[in-house]
């Protein structure tokens, strides 16, 4: 056992850390330097497409490599990238795409300059996706599917150009067959994107109501009816990536310097134990999830597959963000209230108030908590 | 030991629950928060002529000579109905204080106005350096000559859109810190040197952070002993507490109920979501919190009514176990509704964020958990 990096590896965090001071766009620049950043994280060779094989244009990082990468970024704060066309559609297109399709569609996601939304989920398939009823027929001349069926909670549909998207072709046999993984433009007649509010008053997903939408039988992904096996391993990318670890440790690290600035008695709310505690608290469970990250890390580094720990990255990572946010909420008091434009009170309160409630979806999305115990208990605890 | 309401009471409570059923679903209540002030005068007069503002008052005062037992009772009913009338401000804050400690004139002027529904009050009391500690005050009232000129910012005042008269603590002796030296004036809502910045607060609500500049009061408007204010905030705040927590276990019992009966009827896997035992526990688990809560809220507020010596430290306990109770139906009712949980078009969200704002409101769990351990 050897928790050390090798003498490599340091070498390469060195000049990952070197390459952020060099290259990150510098406070106010931060949205107009975008797109230089992502120019010579490009240039770099491929690291702005960290997880992408090197026969697509990406770096080869090694696991331990990525995961340092990924550490680095997470820890500079560097610009985000919206997941849905460069870590959820492009693996699938990589591994059951056309020829034509990658090199129609891989360079416009791996660019930003088009956006994808994920179009799985409808009113009556969440948890229990399979069940989904978007029906695509084939037209009589072969060319197209015509797609009738209703969409909803797709995160960012009003910014797509584009969705990738499930539909039942057929109803016969158990209901995972039958599912096809169609590509289609959002501004085909017949797509409808109507915003929902959330809880935080956002407007970031919506229902996308589909008539007679024609789609060209070349933006079928892989075979018709093989959609749920292609989804599958893309909803597995989903998840780990879901488990922001590092995110949580600068989010921690933030609430405990929010609660720093809030003053009771006579010192912070720090020095309250019954807070304190709480953080203390997230700070050993993190710990160990970091550190599980860890031998995730390690199995696969050794070649072998992640093993059954990482399972728990996803649901054990984003239960520990929403007490976090829990965090901040506590230390607004009782300016956790107000909601207009003004921000009385300290200044993270507004963002704490935001982050609860829109956190409560973390373990919502991506496989709700209690399924992804199904999913252990039945795969990994063989119960 | 008889724990059953009254006759009376009952049909007190039915005469809330019918007003709710007929004038509060999900749409009116978005009409009132988006309104001017943010609730209803009509509702409010309403109020006034169904008895329900004089309720906590003694029969000498002009009110029906009800409790804390029936203030409960009603705010139970409003935590159901997300009522948005500043009926805390009003009538628990800034009534029952002047109804204990009130002059005749004082009493006369302004209790018998908030009995009839022409004067609306508010307590301003909070203040950003104070987190929940309510003897931390800093806005001043010093004297010059004859009167005492209030200077100061006061936090999250609820309803100070609306006041007619706000009631704010003020320190005129001792250090930022002390329980003595407080003093407690009733001012105009609009007297000179006033100024406020109003805003919706994110359960649906109004409030304003108050500035006082040189605000001229005479003595005459000190409700209670100067210098001796401090028992009489904590007092207003003990039975805000009891209320809101009353109206914390209305909200928790809408979102119990609602949740079994959404997992009813949604299905996924070929059943309802009720079918699932990690679900039939977790909702099991949610009846428990609001059962537990109900109990508490009762114990503590009877002990109110009786004057006991345990009131307090059963109203600390109270604080405590709604806090942590509101917490786990709240974001249980929003897990168990999946992405429906997540949307503004559903009550659930809105109990949530009530709930939430309920535990930020007289200090949190943790402030009274660590009061209650040291009583
Ligand atoms: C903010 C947000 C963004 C999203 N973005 C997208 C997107 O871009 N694209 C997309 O396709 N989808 C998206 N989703 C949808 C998301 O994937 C679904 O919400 C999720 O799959 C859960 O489905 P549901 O909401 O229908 O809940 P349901 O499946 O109805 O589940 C409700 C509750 O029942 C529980 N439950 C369900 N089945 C079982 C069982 N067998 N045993 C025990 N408990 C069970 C669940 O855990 C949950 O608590 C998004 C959702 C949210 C909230």
């Amino acid at each position: 056992m050897d928790t050390e990096f090798s003498q490599e590896d340091l070498e390469f965090q060195k000049e990952v850390q070197d390459f952020i001071e060099e290259n990150l766009p510098k406070g106010g620049d931060m949205w107009s330097g975008r797109s230089n950043w992502f120019q010579a994280l490009k240039e770099k060779g491929g690291w702005d497409v960290p997880k992408w094989p090197v026969e697509f244009g990406g770096p080869g990082f090694t696991p331990t490599q990525r995961y340092i990468f990924d550490l680095e970024m997470a820890n500079h704060n560097t610009p985000m990238v919206l997941p849905f066309g460069i870590s959820m559609l492009a693996p699938i297109l990589m591994n059951y795409g056309s020829k034509e399709q990658q090199e129609r569609f891989l360079p416009g996601i791996r660019d930003h300059s088009v956006n994808w939304c994920q179009g799985y989920s409808e009113p009556g398939a969440g948890s229990d996706l399979a069940s989904l009823t978007t029906k695509a027929v084939l037209s009589e001349d072969a060319k197209d599917y015509i797609v009738n069926g209703q969409k909803t909670w797709t995160t960012l549909a009003q910014m797509a150009q584009w969705m990738f998207c499930l539909t039942r072709t057929s109803s016969d046999g158990p209901k995972q067959e039958g599912i096809t993984f169609l590509l289609f433009k959002m501004d085909t007649p017949g797509v409808e994107v109507k915003p929902i509010v959330t809880l935080g008053g956002s407007q970031t997903v919506n229902d996308v109501y589909l008539t007679d939408v024609k789609v060209p039988v070349e933006n079928r992904v892989g075979e018709e009816g093989k959609g749920w096996t292609y989804a599958k391993g893309l909803l597995t990318h989903e998840r780990t990536g879901l488990a922001g670890i590092m995110n949580s440790v600068l989010a921690l690290e933030s609430a405990k310097e929010n609660a720093r600035s809030v003053k009771v008695a006579d010192g912070t709310l720090m020095d309250v134990p019954a807070f304190k505690n709480k953080v203390g608290e997230l700070e050993v469970e993190l710990m160990a999830l970091e550190f599980t990250e860890l031998r995730t890390l390690a199995s696969v580094s050794a070649g072998g597959s992640p093993g059954q720990e990482s399972s728990i990255l996803k649901l054990k990572g984003t239960e520990i963000q929403q007490r976090i946010s829990q965090l901040n909420l506590e230390a607004s008091g009782i300016f956790a209230a107000p909601w207009g434009r003004v921000n009385p009170g300290p200044r993270f309160s507004r963002g704490a108030m935001n982050g609860y409630l829109s956190g409560r979806a973390n373990t919502i999305y991506g496989g709700a908590s209690e399924v992804q115990k199904d999913v252990i208990s039945k795969n990994v605890l063989e119960l | 030991m008889d724990l059953s309401l009254s006759e009376e009471q009952t049909l007190f409570q039915n005469s809330v629950q019918k007003f709710i059923a007929d004038n509060y679903d999900l749409s009116t209540r978005r009409t009132l928060c988006a309104s001017d002030e943010g609730f209803s005068r009509e509702n409010w007069k309403q109020f006034a002529e169904l008895g329900w503002l004089a309720i906590p008052f003694s029969e000498e005062d002009g009110g029906f000579g009800g409790s804390p037992a029936d203030t409960m009772i009603l705010m139970e009913e409003f935590g159901k109905g997300l009522v948005v009338e500043p009926y805390l401000a009003t009538v628990v804050m800034v009534g029952t204080a002047l109804a204990r400690a009130g002059t005749p004139e004082q009493k006369a002027e302004i209790l018998g106005g908030i009995i009839e529904g022409n004067i609306l009050a508010t307590f301003a009391y909070a203040e950003e350096q104070a987190h929940h500690e309510l003897h931390n005050v800093v806005t001043s009232a010093g004297k010059d000559g004859d009167v005492y000129l209030i200077n100061g910012t006061k936090s999250i005042v609820l309803n100070a859109q609306s006041a007619d008269k706000i009631l704010v603590s003020t320190r005129t002796n001792g250090n930022d810190r002390d329980t003595d030296g407080i003093t407690l004036f009733l001012v105009d809502g609009d007297a000179e040197g006033i100024s406020r910045q109003d805003y919706p607060t994110v359960d649906g609500l109004r409030a304003s952070e108050v500035t006082f500049k040189d605000v001229r009061v005479s003595p005459e408007n000190i409700l209670g002993e100067p210098d001796h204010g401090y028992e009489m905030v904590e007092k207003i705040s003990d039975h805000a507490i009891l209320a809101l927590s009353a109206e914390a276990v209305g909200a928790m019992e809408v979102l119990y109920t609602d949740t079994i009966a959404y997992t009813k009827q949604r299905e996924q896997f070929g059943h309802p979501l009720s079918d699932f035992q990690v679900l039939k526990h977790r909702m099991t688990e949610m009846f428990m919190e609001h059962s537990l809560s109900k109990s508490l809220c009762m114990k503590a507020t009877m002990l109110e009514c009786q004057g006991s010596d345990e009131a307090k430290r059963a109203i600390h306990a109270l604080k405590v176990l709604i806090g942590k109770s509101s917490r786990f139906v709240s974001q249980n009712a929003v897990q168990l509704h999946g992405g429906m949980g997540m949307t503004e078009e559903l009550a659930i969200a809105h109990y949530f964020k009530r709930l939430a704002i309920i535990d930020s409101q007289f200090g949190n769990v943790d402030h009274h958990l660590t009061k209650f351990v040291d009583i």
